[in-house]
């Protein structure tokens, strides 16, 4: 099942959404931040924002802020919906 | 990025048409000044009285317009639609389209394109049709919605688009829109390839996304080693050979020439 981070008070009301869903661009791994109309992407080896568009800034620090505290949560469940591309990739160290 | 979006409605219409971002046109001068000042645009049509006036209004040859007629139509009344228009979006049996708040924000939104407004699957060839906010279909197999082994299966009795267009929902399985748009549209994907920041730009990186987006492993691509496709993906191979970027593109379902643009 698609996941869905329960984000804190007051984004969850302004209709704030951070989720992994069942079939995303698969490479980077990322958990992606939802907001009405607009997305983005943030990067689950780095944290950082994988695009320029939207303006990473209208994202609340406080989002970011719950994303980087459940970060183990949401690498766990990366891993566990795409076991092909997991978060710590050995692939080049195997080849 | 999507053409104009014009919304006809008759003078005796009241319902509420703020959150559509486009141009209400209420008479029969309005709608013809518009469709003669664009070659392509998109239509909302509120209703048959709506239908009647622009069909009053335009002399039809090889349009391009795009509409959306907010009603179920008869058969006879699809025939006139789609006389008059390019590509017709319409209720009716099957088809699901976003809430009427959400759709009218959808149309309007300078991203219209990269939304999905709705869509009707088609079981007995097992593929899901959507409708894009410009009003454009795709075509997306079954098969293209994959499940992890954790994951649940895609339950295609059971479609909805939620997230104001950016997620389509099947049953307890959903799919990113910019998922379906990177896989299905060139155009769309070059607009991705753009606003990522810091993303390998190299034919290794291309190959080493699109592999992963298949759920391809690097040892599926016998008789190519996996240490061939690694070293490829490393860029450390300047120019793979004809014939191995042939292997490479066959698994991969795409063309040779397309691999570079993941």
């Amino acid at each position: 099942m698609a996941f869905s981070l329960p984000l804190p008070p007051p984004f969850d009301a302004q209709g704030w959404k951070a989720k992994i869903r069942d079939r995303e661009r698969s490479e980077p791994p990322h958990v992606t931040i939802l907001h009405k109309r607009r997305a983005w992407r943030i990067n689950l080896r780095t944290l950082r924002f994988l695009d320029c568009e939207p303006d990473p800034r209208q994202v609340p620090k406080q989002v970011l802020e719950h994303i980087g505290q459940n970060i183990d949560l949401l690498r766990k469940t990366w891993d566990d919906l795409y076991p092909e591309n997991p978060v710590n990739s050995q692939e080049d160290a195997d080849e | 990025m999507s053409d104009p979006l014009f919304l006809v409605a008759p003078e005796t219409d009241k319902r509420e048409l703020a959150a559509f971002a486009g141009s209400v046109l209420r008479n029969v001068d309005a709608v013809r000044r518009a469709y003669s000042e664009h070659r392509s645009a998109r239509w909302v049509l509120v209703n048959a009285s709506a239908l009647a006036l622009f069909a009053d209004s335009v002399e039809v040859h090889n349009t391009w317009h795009r509409v959306l007629f907010l009603e179920r139509a008869r058969a006879a009344r699809r025939e006139l639609l789609y006389a008059l228009f390019r590509v017709v979006v319409a209720p009716d049996k099957g088809v699901q389209l976003l809430p009427n708040a959400e759709l009218q924000e959808v149309m309007g939104d300078e991203h219209a394109a990269d939304l999905i407004i709705g869509g009707v699957v088609d079981p007995d060839d097992r593929r899901l049709i959507v409708y894009r906010g410009n009003l454009d279909r795709l075509v997306i197999p079954f098969d293209w919605f994959r499940s992890s082994a954790k994951g649940p299966r895609p339950d295609f009795n059971a479609f909805s688009v939620i997230d104001s267009g950016q997620t389509i929902k099947l049953g307890n399985y959903e799919a990113a829109t910019d998922a379906v748009l990177y896989d299905f549209d060139s155009e769309a994907r070059r607009r991705m390839r753009q606003k990522e920041i810091g993303a390998d730009g190299t034919f290794g990186g291309s190959l080493r996304r699109l592999r992963l987006q298949k759920g391809l492993s690097r040892s599926d691509f016998a008789p190519i080693s996996a240490k061939t496709i690694a070293r490829i993906e490393r860029s450390e191979v300047e120019e793979p050979h004809d014939d191995t970027l042939a292997t490479i593109a066959k698994r991969l379902g795409v063309k040779a020439d397309d691999i570079k643009s993941f």
